[in-house]
């Protein structure tokens, strides 16, 4: 028999015990904060810090961090891919370049978004910019920042752009002759990614395609005339030799120093080109392509937008972090603070950006160019092929024809070998 | 007696079938079998498609040219420059120290820094060297765009980077050759270049050798410096073979093909390894027969 003195205690301690236990769990169940990661490029990892901050204050429950990924393109998707491959990605978020949509989605790794965006979610996006975020039917993809194809060229020295490329060559040359620039036109000519998205640009302004209907059209007379452009523009001296080696560092270093008239580049050039301690800081200006008579001024869509991975255990809230940051809002501060294009109509159309930014209408008229590169899983290996061959034309190694039939040849056996899934 | 020796040996001889073993069968099986983007990256069996795929790959059998020619000519460079300098280590100089030292820097630095360093010594028209040239009023050197020249500007930046591994090597078997041999030469009158073929180079044949070994095992995997110094370009004039195993990987998801390719590389070093054995038995041999 206990005393009921110690008894009183015993039940005492256990009411206690119990009392602060509950108070535990409660807080804990009030407290949980979910946490969300990101992993972006470093560029935008900068650019997006306060945002990430003004989340984090508005959004107590969820506890945001981004990852700062490396800085090249690529060396981003092979730190993804990596940490894919595990199985169990870190990330819920990836910040992801246009190109890698379809071959990330085959691969089951991203959440389709239709569900959680509801079926108007693109309904805002601004001409050009809805491209590429959606493949085979499902949404995978909601665009953060614009990017596309532009041809600067300097205010300096001549009145008005160039239209076709036979007028691109004849300023050029005459610029040359006189002795005012070495050069007359850089671009990316590297066999890289860039390449692809410069023949693009240049195919559809000769009136060709890279695809239609899953079906590579790259020995088309349209895409040979292209490809036999760009190497007459190293054949005449119009463009360097090193251009078979240029990214866009290389080509914005040449134009940045006056050593060309022209240049292809992104829109981030514009920024660097604009700096105060930039030689040519208001000699600058852009637009698009030059292209034949009758087709299109083409711009390679190049843009970067969130995704959200099947891996993720917090897709609420991931989805949630998605909104808040490609938001109007958030696009209007990445514009004022970062110089990044928005995505959204209702931004470019804000009055207090277009008087700050004056430019803004110039690059929504640029969007509105856009074309897309081939939308297919296999997209990374078309796009190898293309760049290595054309290249080699660009090198002098290969006839533009040879190299094209080639090209067109490659891509077919691909294609099939692919069950057609191009 | 015997089964005890094996017992000793084999945690060792588990450790290296885990590590070495283990992984190659892995790929072995990886090579039979279709594991892509196409496929949701599952693993379906399809035989030896890939090998077929392999043997009529144009661009694998050019990638395995040039990764041929870059390891002869790297090799050989490295491997006469760093017998020079380790010859001149060796000499009692003032300042050895420092020297030794200094000559070492390139390959204390990582290769994507230094392979980043040559990128822009090779820059057309702002790098050192076409400034050089444009100072001279001579032409600039196309370095990194022409498919001709590319492939020796890898060789050169390769041996600049590698050229003291093989100098230390050789210093260290330099160091191990007792002096009284090079006095009794002295003795006898022999002169420095008789010294250097009777004596220092059949002395320090099993360092070569192994210096020899380490390199080309490097120099046929060669990736970083290729991938940051040119990408593989221009018209794929650079690319290695393992650049080409890393593509299907990591950009086009193709694993099973990936892995047929480094399988494939393998098999070609295995031959060479054989091959060379061989050559190396029969000049023994030879030379045997000779005396």
């Amino acid at each position: 028999m206990i005393p009921p003195r110690a008894l009183r205690r015993w039940a005492l301690l256990l009411i206690a015990l119990l009392g602060s236990l509950s108070l535990g769990l409660w807080g804990l169940a009030t407290e949980r904060v979910e946490p969300v990661s990101v992993l972006m490029p470093a560029p935008f990892a900068d650019a997006t810090a306060e945002l990430v901050n003004a989340f984090n204050r508005s959004h107590p429950r969820i506890a945001l961090s981004v990852t700062r990924g490396p800085l090249e393109t690529e060396a981003v998707s092979d730190l993804a891919i990596s940490s894919l491959l595990l199985g169990e990605s870190p990330y819920d978020l990836l910040l992801m370049d246009v190109s890698w949509t379809p071959k990330y989605a085959a691969a089951g790794w991203l959440e389709p978004l239709d569900r959680w965006l509801g079926p108007d979610a693109l309904s805002d996006l601004a001409p050009g910019a809805e491209l590429g975020n959606a493949f085979s039917g499902q949404l995978w993809r909601f665009p953060l920042v614009a990017d596309m194809g532009l041809l600067y060229w300097r205010t300096d020295l001549m009145d008005a752009p160039p239209r076709t490329p036979a007028e691109l060559v004849a300023i050029s040359r005459r610029l040359q002759r006189e002795g005012r620039v070495p050069w007359g036109y850089v671009w990316q000519g590297k066999q890289y990614e860039g390449l692809s998205c410069v023949v693009l640009e240049v195919l559809r302004g000769f009136g060709g395609h890279w695809h239609v209907e899953n079906q590579p059209q790259l020995d088309s007379p349209a895409a040979v005339a292209a490809a036999s452009w760009l190497q007459d523009l190293v054949r005449q001296g119009i463009t360097p030799e090193a251009v078979a080696n240029m990214g866009e560092p290389e080509a914005l270093q040449l134009f940045q120093a006056g050593d060309a008239a022209f240049m292809r580049n992104w829109p981030y050039a514009w920024a660097e080109l604009n700096k105060p301690d930039s030689p040519l800081r208001g000699k600058v200006a852009f637009t698009t392509m030059v292209s034949e008579e009758g087709q299109p001024h083409a711009a390679t869509q190049g843009s970067w937008g969130f995704s959200l991975l099947t891996g993720s255990q917090h897709k609420a809230a991931a989805v949630e972090v998605l909104r808040f940051l490609t938001s109007a809002e958030a696009q209007k501060q990445l514009n004022l603070r970062w110089g990044y294009t928005p995505t959204r109509l209702s931004v470019f159309e804000d009055p207090e950006l277009r008087a700050a930014n004056p430019v803004l209408a110039d690059l929504q008229q640029a969007l509105a160019a856009a074309v897309l590169r081939p939308l297919s899983p296999v997209y990374a290996q078309l796009s190898d092929l293309l760049y290595r061959d054309v290249n080699t034309v660009i090198t002098g190694d290969q006839p533009a024809p040879t190299a094209m039939r080639e090209l067109q040849s490659n891509s077919e056996r691909l294609l099939r070998s692919s069950g057609g899934q191009g | 007696m015997r089964w005890r020796l094996w017992l000793l040996m084999a945690p060792a001889l588990a450790l290296l079938l885990a590590i070495f073993a283990a992984p190659l069968l892995h790929y072995l099986w990886l090579s039979t079998q279709a594991q892509s983007v196409l496929t949701g990256l599952q693993p379906q069996p399809i035989g030896a498609q890939q090998w077929l795929r392999l043997w009529n790959d144009g661009r694998f059998w050019q990638d395995t040219w040039q990764t041929l020619r870059f390891s002869a000519a790297s090799v050989s460079l490295e491997m006469l420059l760093g017998l020079a300098v380790a010859l001149l280590l060796n000499q009692p100089l003032r300042g050895r120290g420092v020297l030794r030292t200094i000559s070492l820097l390139p390959w204390a630095l990582p290769t994507t820094v230094m392979a980043l360093g040559w990128r822009w010594i090779f820059n057309d028209p702002y790098g050192p060297i076409s400034r050089l040239l444009a100072g001279l009023e001579l032409p600039a050197i196309p370095f990194l765009s022409n498919p001709a020249l590319t492939w020796m500007a890898t060789v050169g930046a390769d041996t600049w980077k590698t050229t003291p591994f093989v100098a230390l090597l050789l210093l260290a078997g330099l160091q191990t050759i007792p002096a009284d041999l090079y006095e009794a030469a002295a003795l006898e009158g022999a002169t420095p270049w008789q010294t250097l073929r009777r004596i220092t180079l059949p002395l320090l044949t099993p360092y070569l050798l192994i210096a020899l070994l380490f390199r080309l095992a490097q120099a046929l995997g060669v990736f970083d410096l290729i991938q940051v110094l040119t990408g593989g370009g221009p018209a794929g004039s650079t690319e290695s073979l393992a650049l080409y195993a890393y593509l299907n990987a990591m950009r086009f998801l193709d694993f099973g093909y990936s892995a047929t390719l480094l399988l494939g590389s393998f098999a070609i070093l295995l031959i060479l390894c054989g091959a060379g054995a061989v050559i190396w038995r029969w000049s023994l041999r030879w030379q045997g027969g000779l005396r």
